[in-house]
């Protein structure tokens, strides 16, 4: 079973982020880069299901020189190889883009299943499975809470807001999970100590095939024209009771719908 | 020329998983334990497992192969995310060091393994009631009866007896009719016939407790004794300036538990429409605390990195541990400043670390024993002791 992990480099969602104002990209530079936090739930279902299966487990990425760190993680949690797409024309690419560029190194390499992260934090658009699927003329599983293969089919549940909805797909197929599917592991020592000598293959647009003008914030097929800061809290609402402050008090929590 | 402070990426990302690890049992995993009398087992385990407890010892007998950097590192990340094992001072820092460097190949196979992924647990036990911080005085003594070695003693302030297979006992051998004495280290296990230990209550809030130790003609094998009878005073120092480097890896861990509680207070602790840390009563006292924490923290690293190096860590060693002990005791009381009543509150966990920070200036040498040893040693000022 050779399983592909989608790994995106995000600013830590846990710090200021900022865009940057000369061209509206994510600012990375200034920015404490983490792997997305959902991607490692992915790259942990990906380990559970090699090691029931066999097979290896390669980690997929597309960022500038930095994202390496990403794919240290991945790699000390227990991948076993890692593809970094690096090329400086892809700055500024949007989801449409990035998704030609995935695709394009997925059809370099071998895979029955490919596993991502059902979002990422910076973007939070969430489309990429789809439209990797959608490239790739492969199904797509979107959004599991739990993942079983067997039989040279994809099965899984399919997290919604009351329950969740049984899917299945015949191999190979993309699956994005939640971060209800498991609890992703901490690298061991050794673990740490083995990835860096494990295999990382660095490939640029020309080794994919692709053109530079395939790509890039000036090709964007959408665009960040403005952007703002979060406006400062308001002055919160102020109950006076006269009497009737239970029935305010529900009235509001029913206006924010908590109850 | 080279002379770099950065420390790669395998020691960050080994900050990033153990700090990972710690950060899923926290604080109230630890404060539960230690007022519940129970025990941080599980942690150890799970440490262990992770090869975080041998990260120090030999890849042949299991462990990571790195030195006292790496095993620094995990004390001082487990202790920042509210969980300091204190047994690692013990078990892979004093233990497997000394049994890793002068211990016979049996020796090595038989405990290192254990020691290394933590399924077994090794305390040491050098202070005597009457010797104090003067190891010399050690009154502890094994005499040799045919292939056995029976030892007779008593110690006092050992840790985590209850956790441990096994003790590290610093004695001495009763060497024939003329009564010498020579240091000499022996493994004890610690359900040995005639080994009685007897918990002291202590004030401090930690699941480790505080034993005095009883060995009562202790009956041991003739392999119990630690490598070649020669060796005991070098064996000794092996294993102390790495229990020093530990002992400022805790306090640094601890210290910047109350740093990291002491400054998301004082960002969002408002009185009078202003964070209380824009005021500068709070903030320069916890900028000085920084200070001290990053200025241990460089001297634990040299002293660490020194011991991996295989050179003399004697100064630098003491160095970390006092400065380091310092940071701590002045970071959690400043911690506690800038909480007001609620730092002495159960629920923000800072007057947990009160008693904790304390010991530190203690043990396993006072500040004072430091500073005398500096002042010989360093300064070149006669010796008072």
């Amino acid at each position: 079973m050779n399983i592909v992990v989608l790994v995106k480099q995000v600013p830590d969602s846990g710090s200021e982020r900022k865009l940057d104002p000369a061209d509206n990209t994510v600012a990375r530079a200034s920015a404490d880069n983490v792997i997305n936090e959902m991607d490692e739930y992915a790259i942990e279902e990906a380990l559970l299901v090699r090691d029931r299966e066999g097979g290896e487990v390669t980690v997929l990425t597309v960022g500038p020189d930095s994202a390496t760190d990403a794919i240290r993680k991945a790699l000390s949690m227990g991948a076993d190889k890692a593809v970094h797409v690096v090329d400086d024309a892809i700055h500024g690419s949007c989801a449409v883009q990035t998704s030609g560029v995935i695709a394009a190194a997925l059809q370099q390499l071998e895979y029955d299943l490919v596993l991502c992260g059902a979002e990422a934090t910076d973007a939070q658009l969430s489309v990429m499975p789809a439209l990797v699927a959608e490239r790739l003329n492969i199904p797509q599983l979107s959004g599991a809470r739990k993942l079983t293969v067997e039989g040279g089919m994809a099965k899984i549940e399919r997290q919604t807001d009351g329950g969740y909805w049984a899917v299945e797909a015949p191999l190979p197929a993309i699956v994005s999970t939640w971060d209800t599917i498991n609890e992703p592991r901490y690298p061991s020592f050794k673990g740490i100590m083995a990835a860096k000598k494990k295999p990382v293959e660095t490939k640029t647009l020309a080794d994919l095939g692709l053109d530079a003008g395939s790509v890039g914030l000036a090709n964007a097929t959408s665009k960040v024209l403005d952007f703002a800061g979060r406006p400062p809290k308001g002055e919160g609402v102020k109950v006076v009771d006269e009497g009737d402050g239970a029935q305010k008090f529900v009235d509001f929590l029913a206006s924010q719908k908590i109850v | 020329m080279t002379l770099h402070f950065d420390e790669g990426d395998e020691l960050r990302a080994l900050r990033a998983a153990v700090a990972d690890l710690g950060s899923r049992y926290g604080q109230p995993y630890f404060l539960e334990q230690a007022r519940s009398g129970g025990r941080t087992d599980a942690l150890w385990a799970e440490a262990g497992k992770a090869g975080f407890l041998g990260v120090n010892l030999p890849e042949e007998y299991g462990g990571g192969g790195g030195g006292m950097v790496e095993l620094s590192i995990v004390l001082e990340e487990l202790g920042a995310a509210g969980c300091p094992l204190l047994m690692m001072v013990v078990s892979p820092a004093i233990c497997g060091t000394v049994i890793g460097r002068f211990g016979t190949d049996e020796q090595k196979q038989r405990w290192l393994p254990g020691l290394a992924d933590g399924s077994s647990t090794m305390g040491f036990a050098i202070t005597e009631p009457d010797a104090g911080s003067n190891s010399h005085e050690i009154t502890t003594a094994a005499r040799r009866d045919g292939d056995e070695w029976v030892l007779s003693g008593q110690k006092v302030w050992i840790s985590g007896v209850d956790q441990a297979d096994a003790l590290l006992v610093v004695g001495r051998l009763a060497d024939g009719p003329r009564g010498t004495l020579r240091p000499a280290l022996f493994v004890v296990p610690t359900d040995a016939p005639g080994l009685a230990a007897h918990p002291i209550p202590m004030e401090i809030v930690s699941p480790e407790r505080q034993f005095q130790v009883f060995l009562d003609d202790v009956r041991l094998p003739a392999d119990a004794l630690v490598g070649h009878p020669d060796q005991g005073i070098a064996q000794l120092f092996a294993g102390l300036n790495p229990e020093r480097v530990m002992a400022a890896a805790y306090s640094l861990g601890v210290a910047r538990l109350a740093m990291a509680k002491a400054t998301d207070y004082a960002r969002t602790r408002q009185v009078w429409g202003t964070p209380i840390g824009a005021h500068q009563g709070l903030a320069h006292p916890l900028a000085a605390c920084r200070i001290e924490i990053e200025c241990a923290r460089l001297m634990t690293q040299k002293a660490a990195w020194l011991i991996d190096a295989g050179q003399d860590a004697g100064t630098a060693a003491n160095s970390a541990k006092y400065a380091a002990a310092e940071a701590a005791v002045h970071a959690v009381d400043q911690a506690i400043q800038t909480h007001g009543g609620n730092g002495l509150s159960q629920e923000y966990g800072v007057a947990a670390l009160l008693t904790m920070s304390r010991v530190s200036r203690i043990a396993p040498v006072s500040r004072e024993m430091i500073l005398s040893f500096v002042a010989q040693h360093d300064l070149r000022l006669p010796r008072s002791y």
